[in-house]
Formats: C-alpha cells, structure tokens, sequence
C-alpha cells in the first residue's frame, strides 16, 4: 500500500499570524462598528443597530475564543445571510400584514407632525406687506402695514402700534418713505431677506391676538395651526371646526367618516390575505397564472436541459473539428446580458416589422403574430428563455460528462448498447447525481424568472373577459407586480408582499418535496 | 491575512459611502432634477449662491424615478427640498403627504391658466409650472405633399404615401398607448372622468366607454384593419419615422430634437379636426415642486418665486428641453412655429388627470386598445371591460 506523502495529507489550515494581528483586525472591526452603531443609533433604527450588535459581539467571540473556533469559518456567512436573507424575509412577511402603499407611506408619528405643522389662514384674513430693517449686529425688525393703513413695528416677537411720525421712523433721504429705524437699522431690499428665510421660518410673531407669520419675501400673514394632538386620548382636534379625528385603519376619521389625508401606516392583519382570496378581481386568474408559472418553470428547464446536454454530448465527440470555436460561440447567448437580450428579441418577435417574421414570409410561410396571440406569446418566450438558459446547461453538463468513466462506455459497446441506449442506462443516471440539485435551482430561478417575461411581452398579452390585469404570459411574479404597482391606485406594497410570502410558502414546499424525493441531500452510499 | 485586509477596507468603504445621501439640512437647498434640467438648474444655483451664500445643491436623477425615490427617501429623510416632474405625479405624491401647496402670490397671473390648473390638487395648487406639452402630428414632407387640413385628408395622404413592399407605412402612433390615442376618441366627445359641481373631477363619472369613445375607436380599428395604420410600438415608430419611413407620426414635442437630428425634413403640426370636431389631447406640465419634508420651505418657496420664476430661466429651460414654456412672459419671447403648434395643441387639449387612481386606468385601458389592434374584441366590449375593471378599483379605494 503506497504510503501518502507528508505534504499530501490534509491538515487544518492555521491561520497564519500571532494574537496581536487577530486582536488588530478585531479590533478595527469593532471602531467601524461602534461608529455605524453611533449613526444607527442617532437615527433611530433600532432594529438595524441590535442586529449590528449581535454580530459583532458573534465575531468577537469567534475570533477570539479559542473554543469557538469553528465558529470563525461559519459566522461571516452567517452573518450575512441573516441581515442579507433573513432580515429581508422577516420585513416582508411583516408589511404583508400591513397596509403600507399610496396613501399609507408615513407613519403616524410623521402624520402627526405633518398634520399639526399645517397652518391655515383664517377666512377673510388678508396679507400685510411689510419692510425689513437690520442694525450692525443684525438683528431684524419689521414695519408691517395693516389693512386700514395702521402700521405696526416688531420687537422682538411682539408688534407694537406706531403713531404715524413716530420719532423711531427715519426717513434720511427725504423721498416720503421710511428707510431706517432710530437706533443704526437700515431698510433692507425684500431679495435681502432671503438669508434669513430659514430663521423667520419658525418665528411666530404677536399683535394682540392676532398670530403673524412670514409668509414671503414681501408679506406677512395671519396663520395659525390647524390641528392639535391630544397623545392621551389618541384624539386630533381641528381647531377651526372642533371636529375630532380618531385613528381608524391608517386613516385620521371623524365620527361622520370624513378621512384627513395622507393616512399612514398601520397593522392591517390578514386583510391582505383575505384579498387575495375573496376578491375576485385579484383571485379569479390566479390558479390560471399559477399553471402557467408552473408551466414556463417546467418546459424552461426541460428545454434548455435537452438542448445543453445535446449540444454538451456532440461537443464532447473527439471526432469533431473546431470544437473549441464552436463552444466559444455557444457560450455567447450567456455572455450578453439578459435584460438587452430580452428587448431585442422583443423587437426580432414584432409581427409588423420583425426579423422573424421577415425571414419567415421570405421562405413563404406566413408571419406569426407573436406578441399578440396567447399561444404564441407563450412560445416566444418559451424560445427566448431557451436561447438565454442552452449555455449554462451546456456547461453544466459538459463538466458533470466528464466525470463519468470511459470504461463504462467501452463496457456498454462491448455488449452492444446502441447510443440511445448508452444516453438513457448510463449517461443520464450519471448525470443526475450531479446535475438535479441545479436543475431544481434552475427551476426555482424560472418559476420567479421576471425580467424575461416582463421585458419581452410584460406579461401580455392580456386576457379577454379576465377583469384584471392578468396577461397570457403572465407568472405569478409579474402578475404581483402589475397588480400591486400598476393594477391599483398607485403602488401597494402590502398586497404585493402577501403575494410573495404565498409563493414563497409555494416554492418551499415545492423544494422540499423535489429534495426529498430525489434523495440530494443524502450522502453518497448512505441508503444503498 | 491579505484578504482580511481587502474585507475590512472593503467593509470600510462600504460604512464610508453611506453617508454620502443627500438630504435636506437647515439652511441649504437641495434640488432633485433630471439630467436635463440639471443643466440650468446648476447656473441658477451658483448666482443664487454667489448672491446670498446659501449652498444650493442639485442632485441629478433619471426622470422617471424621481417620484418613486421620492416616496422612500421623504419620509425617511432623505429628501429634497425642491423637485422637478410631471403634473399626473399630484396624485399619489398628495395622497402619501409628501408635497407642500406653493403660494406663487402676484406672479399666478403671469402663467398659462391650464396650467395652474393641471397643478391644483383637492383646491391647492402644488406646483410651480414651466413647461406645457401635448400631443400633435409630425409628417414627413418627402412622402406628404402639404400639411393636411382634416384628419380625414391625412389618412387619403397617409394611404396614398404608403407602400408595404417598399417598407414604407403611412399613419401611426404607438399601440397600445392610451395617451396618444386619446385625441381620436375625444374628437367624438369622450373624456376620463366627468367634473363635479365644483369642479373637481369625480372618478366616478367615467367617460371612457360612453358613445364618442366606442366611435372614436371604431375609426383606430377601423385604420388598422385598411391597413393605413401598422401595430407598432413606440420605438419602431419612431425609428421608422426618422429614417424617412413613415409619412404620419402622432407623438408629442420631445420627439422633436430627435427628428430634427435625423435630418428628416418634417413638419408638425396639432392633431387636425376628425369629422370636423377638435381632436383634444392630454395636455401635461412640467413644474416644480416643495418637499413637505423639506426643512427650508420658506426658503425654497422664495427661491421658486424669485430665481425659477423668472424670463431668463424659463427660456434657458426651454433651450435644453424645447416645450412651450408656462410663464407668459418667456412664451411671449419663443419664436419657433413648432412650438406655436404645441402651444395650439396644448391650449386645445385637457390635462391629464392626475388622481391616484390613474394607473389602474391606463392599464386596464392599454389592454382594451391591445385587444382591439388584435381582432381579439370589439371597440364596444374592450372598453365596456376595461371600464368595470376601473370602477371596481376606484370604489375598492375609496373604500381602503
């Protein structure tokens, strides 16, 4: 028995380096974190900050314990796939119970805010033109004119009557109007102001019970606040009106059902689900869509897998020439990016003027409407989906033919297997080993497969009679997307993430199922 | 070690870049624009800045994202102060509470009235408007002996240029577009949402079916079926057009830099009458517009009034992006007879709706004109569909 060479046995890679180099590393680690932590934490993202915590402390423990050793390998993916997977799936099952869309895009606290910033002016409330004057230190003073010609000077934040030819008005250049103040202010020209917008912006000025506030470069106004929360009672009172606002499913109501907008967003529970359900505008082409997803994942798969283990099984013949220039070429469909190779077919498929349909009544057959019939829409994506998959099952396959030994072959010649044969007693159950778990991915990848179907026909054409966004080609990914984006009013995230979690809860078991079934996860001689 | 180093730079960077979002601050300005208008946006900002020391920035995003990013990065914020758009964006931007109502003072009378009024929403006006557009006729004088007088004359001149053999198509307009189809079905008395008393629209009151609509379809039916009219999209059509392909293109103003650029000679002029009745088409308004978590509103509403609103940069406005502008005094100064055609067109026209539930409408009305240009459905039926599928989604978010 051959003895193995020292340098050819397997040993636990040492990281190379003492403590201090580790204790480094842990250590610029840790300020990056604390300084994203100080950020999280003044912008109040709670959530984001625990998570940060967590997995620092994680990866202080694993770098430094010595017992946690295994742990080093494992937490930087752990890590990630929790804030990069987890998190992401957390949050969406979350909104799905929520109604966060148009008209529910704040959150209450933000309503609130906004709702008791507003300010109204008063009906019959007029605008007062005013003139700003600044002394040396800059302090503002105003001179406001009324409506019955009465004019009143700022102090501070207060307004105060003036007789006119009050001493305090200036006048140095004798042209009848008041250009400074006594005591060193000067007239400012309105464009001057500008400087101090962002200041007088929160200023609230007083005369008697009027309330004043800079409304632009020239006036003043009367406003006042229009809405007060009462935190206590959960109540917004108008204050204009007296009218009582409660907070009822996103919305501000009042007892006679008047909503105050913009709503906000709240927990809506299984609302979105029942929707689903029970809408017919929403339910009625869903098991349709779901059968065609269904469908497109199937033949997808099918197609590109016959195409890619044919083209794999001619290209691995020694006895043809130029293989090399051919696989280069083949690979081409995979190289150019999917989103521009789904717009160009989209033009080749055009019944009009399209290059297909060109070539195809140059030969003499007729054109094909494409894009526009049902049956055909779904070929044609069936076909562009074939020319973007062929060279990745090409691939695939090509590496997992290698792996089969020669002798089987020779074995099978000797006894006298045809081809076909060879290809379906040993080629394929060899080939499945190894290439199931990817077609099971690639089936996964294709049942979601949006950007094919949504840049080629966007799901069209549509259904006639179906009352509902729904198109032909339509999986259940684009159809989400047109029903939650495009069907309603305006975008509705919760509709669409409770559409997500369905098809996710779909996928999964799907998954597990296929897993189970075709024993991939079981090691190699585990059950024979 | 050395990709311990890499990971950690890499982690670093990554902290590093986020600080880099632009958000509103107390005393500067920020401005969300598309590359277009960034342009003169910038000069602006800089005179502003050199003026009154206030830093003025300008944030370039594509236009058609400005008011979904709007809708994330307000509430969190990370908004902008001003921003650019289209009018129809009222809808949803209002109703998610992100817009402050602008107060133009004196200067409302120097703007085009349909204007402001695309602008005002539930009786506040939202915006600050600077440029009008609406739909009309380009034609390719080397196939079209004079402009057509009827729109009845352009369909004789469309079939009598037109030559399939050749590649050479006679009238079209993307298919299935619903905004350039609007003026063939208004020209028989169609409309999208009826007025309330008070004038404001009542997304109830649905005109999409109603009998000048079915008609006025019947005619784009009836153009595709004679074959005047090919089903195209709007790329092919466009490129058809600027190769010297097509002799009738309905489209609108921004087409026009293109055309001119391909060296087609062209003329443009509004939608003709269709049976002798006006052929109105959607009319929408380019304007500025007020974070309502903006933390400088005042500032911003000054800004507006004495920097943007202004004859000098409305016309540099117009130079990069020709469109009649809104503000009557730079309008007054715009010498260009395609422009005069779009100022007739849009002046004509009816603005779009810009309620919320508006884009349930433009589907479900796309898909009744695909299934039309198809041969799959009558005029009658597609649209009788498309209008119960709209009134369902109005009454269910009504109800929300």
């Amino acid at each position: 028995m051959p003895t193995a060479h020292p340098s050819r046995v397997a040993r636990p890679i040492r990281l190379g380096g003492a403590r201090p180099i580790r204790l480094a590393a842990v250590a610029l680690l840790d300020a990056l974190a604390l300084w994203a932590g100080i950020w999280l934490g003044s912008t109040g993202a709670w959530l984001l900050l625990a998570i940060l915590v967590l997995g620092c402390a994680g990866i202080n423990i694993a770098f430094l314990s010595d017992r946690a050793y295994p742990l080093r390998y494992l937490l930087p993916g752990l890590f990630f796939m929790a804030m990069m997977v987890v998190y992401p799936i957390i949050y969406t099952v979350y909104v799905a119970f929520t109604d966060y869309g148009t008209g529910h895009v704040l959150t209450k606290a933000q309503v609130i805010r906004q709702l008791e910033s507003r300010l109204y002016e008063p009906p019959g409330a007029r605008r007062y033109p005013f003139v700003a004057f600044q002394n040396a230190d800059g302090d503002l003073r105003f001179l406001v004119t009324l409506e019955d010609g009465r004019q009143i000077l700022s102090e501070g934040d207060q307004f105060h009557a003036l007789e006119p030819g009050d001493p305090v008005l200036l006048d140095t250049d004798g042209d009848g109007t008041v250009d400074g103040l006594a005591g060193g202010y000067q007239a400012l020209p309105s464009l001057g102001i500008m400087r101090h917008l962002g200041a007088l912006q929160a200023r609230v000025f007083h005369y008697g019970e009027m309330e004043l506030r800079v409304t632009s470069l020239t006036h003043f106004a009367r406003l006042s606040h229009r809405y007060r929360y009462d935190e206590a009672r959960d109540e917004l009172v108008d204050l204009q009106t007296g009218t009582v606002y409660r907070p009822v499913q996103g919305f501000f109501t009042s007892d006679t059902g008047e909503r105050l907008s913009p709503g906000f967003r709240s927990v809506v529970g299984w609302r979105n689900f029942q929707t689903l359900v029970t809408n017919p505008r929403v339910s009625r082409p869903f098991l349709r869509v779901f059968v065609w997803t269904f469908v497109w994942a199937f033949m997808s798969v099918a197609s590109t897998f016959v195409l890619g283990l044919g083209l794999a099984l001619l290209l691995n013949d020694p006895r043809l020439r130029f293989r090399r220039t051919y696989r280069s070429l083949l690979i081409l469909p995979y190289a150019f990016p999917a989103f521009i190779s789904a717009l160009v077919w989209r033009g080749l498929f055009n019944t009009e003027v399209g290059l297909i349909n060109q070539i195809l009544q140059a030969v003499g057959l007729s054109g094909v409407p494409w894009l526009a019939d049902p049956f055909w829409a779904k070929v044609a994506v069936l076909l562009v989906n074939l020319w973007l998959g062929f060279p990745y099952m090409m691939l695939v396959t090509t590496g997992a033919l290698q792996s089969i030994p020669e002798e089987l072959y020779e074995a099978a010649y000797c006894d006298g297997a045809t081809a076909w044969q060879q290809l379906r007693h040993i080629t394929l159950p060899m080939l499945m080993i190894s290439v199931a778990p990817l077609l099971i991915s690639s089936f996964a990848f294709n049942f979601n497969n949006f950007n094919v179907i949504y840049l080629v026909t966007e799901g069209r054409p549509p259904i006639p009679g179906a009352g509902t966004p729904a198109g032909a080609t339509d999986i259940l990914i684009s159809y989400t997307y047109r029903l939650a984006f495009e069907g309603g009013s305006g975008t509705d995230y919760g509709l669409a993430s409770a559409v997500a979690v369905v098809i996710f809860v779909l996928i999964g078991t799907i998954s597990y199922l296929n897993f189970r079934m075709t024993g991939v996860f079981e090691k190699v001689g585990e059950n024979v | 070690m050395k990709r311990l180093a890499v990971a950690l730079v890499l982690v670093a960077l990554a902290f590093a870049c986020t600080g880099q979002v632009l958000a509103s601050e107390p005393g500067t300005l920020l401005i969300w624009a598309d590359e277009v208008r960034s342009e003169v946006l910038l000069d602006v900002a800089r005179t502003f800045e050199s003026e009154y020391g206030i830093p003025v920035r300008v944030q370039e995003i594509a236009f058609g994202d400005i008011r979904d990013t709007l809708n994330v990065a307000a509430p969190a914020g990370e908004g902008p102060d001003i921003l650019v758009g289209a009018h129809d964006w009222l809808g949803q931007l209002v109703t998610n509470g992100l817009l402050e109502p602008i107060d133009l003072g004196d200067k409302a009378k120097d703007f085009v009235p349909t204007a402001l009024e695309a602008w005002t929403y539930d009786g506040a006006l939202y915006g600050l408007p600077y440029a009008t557009e609406a739909l009309g006729l380009f034609y390719n004088k080397a196939l079209v002996p004079h402009a057509p007088a009827t729109f009845e004359e352009a369909l004789e001149l469309a079939k009598a240029a037109a030559d399939r053999s050749k590649g050479i198509y006679g009238y079209a307009l993307p298919i299935p577009d619903p905004y350039h189809t609007f003026p063939l079905m208004t020209a028989f008395g169609a409309y999208v949402f009826g007025r309330t008393a008070s004038g404001g629209l009542d997304p109830l009151d649905i005109g999409l079916n109603n009998e000048g609509a079915i008609a006025g379809l019947e005619l784009f039916d009836q153009m595709i079926e004679d074959g005047i009219m090919p089903v195209l999209d709007y790329a092919t059509m466009q490129g058809l057009f600027t190769s010297g392909r097509l002799a009738f293109m309905q489209t609108g103003p921004w087409e026009l830099s293109n055309v001119r650029q391909s060296g087609v000679d062209y003329g443009f002029i509004p939608v003709p009458p269709i049976q002798g009745k006006p052929a109105r088409p959607f009319v929408g308004v380019q304007g500025f517009m007020i974070s309502s978590f903006s933390e400088n509103k005042l500032l911003a509403q000054a800004f507006l009034n004495e920097y943007v609103a202004t004859t000098e940069t409305m016309l540099r406005l117009f130079e990069l992006d020709p469109r009649p502008p809104a503000y009557l005094p730079a309008l007054e100064q715009v010498d260009d007879p395609d422009m005069a055609a779009v100022a007739q067109a849009s002046a004509q026209g009816t603005p779009m709706p810009a309620i919320p539930q508006m884009s349930a409408v433009w589907t479900a009305w796309s898909d009744a004109l695909t299934l039309i240009a198809n041969q799959k459905l009558e005029p009658k039926e597609a649209m009788d569909e498309a209008v119960a599928q709209i009134r369902a989604i109005i009454e269910e978010s009504m109800k929300r």
